[in-house]
């Protein structure tokens, strides 16, 4: 499960049946120096949403198989928002 | 199962209900180029320890016992500090 920065939405008229009042969030995955506070992210992924995020929002990802777990039937989906970060406590290096 | 160095923990009010009560950790894999990973923990694994992190989404789901859950990375050990073994 990784960290992820939204920044933006994708909408789809076409699409898989199984995708259901879906939201694709476009989201940049932290790297380890994302951590330290540099804007330097993984390549854009899309993330299935169902919680609500939005825009500069920061979300937990869950990827690969775990990703289609919640979902009762067989999802095309390898990545998903698992959770709205509130508050990250990271204190720096000593 | 890769080692691993806890850097802080995250809140979040809206999750997946399976995350209710749980631990969740940054962890930072200490093999070069690995994101950082949020992982569940039910051992208690402080800030600056060095543990041991599983990808095994079965064993997560167990533990939050709930086989619906997006959760894949787990605490599955806290690694002795240096000289902690008596010579």
């Amino acid at each position: 499960m990784k960290l992820g920065t939204i920044i933006g939405r994708v909408t789809l008229s076409v699409r898989h049946p199984a995708y259901r009042g879906e939201r694709l969030m476009l989201t940049l995955p932290w790297r380890r120096e994302t951590l330290c506070g540099e804007q330097n992210f993984d390549p854009s992924i899309v993330v299935y949403d169902q919680l609500g995020a939005d825009a500069d929002q920061t979300i937990v990802i869950s990827e690969g198989r775990e990703a289609a777990c919640p979902f009762p039937e067989p999802t095309p989906v390898d990545a998903y928002c698992a959770a709205l970060v509130d508050e990250m406590f990271i204190p720096s290096k000593p | 199962m890769r080692t691993a160095v806890i850097r802080g923990h995250v809140t979040a009010t809206v999750k997946h209900p399976s995350f209710h009560g749980a631990r969740l950790l940054v962890a930072v894999p200490e093999s070069d180029d690995v994101s950082p990973q949020i992982v569940l923990d039910n051992l208690g694994a402080a800030i600056g320890q060095r543990v041991i992190i599983s990808s095994d989404g079965a064993e997560a789901r167990q533990m939050v016992k709930n086989e619906s859950s997006p959760a894949r990375w787990s605490v599955t050990g806290i690694i002795d500090p240096e000289g902690a073994l008596a010579v």
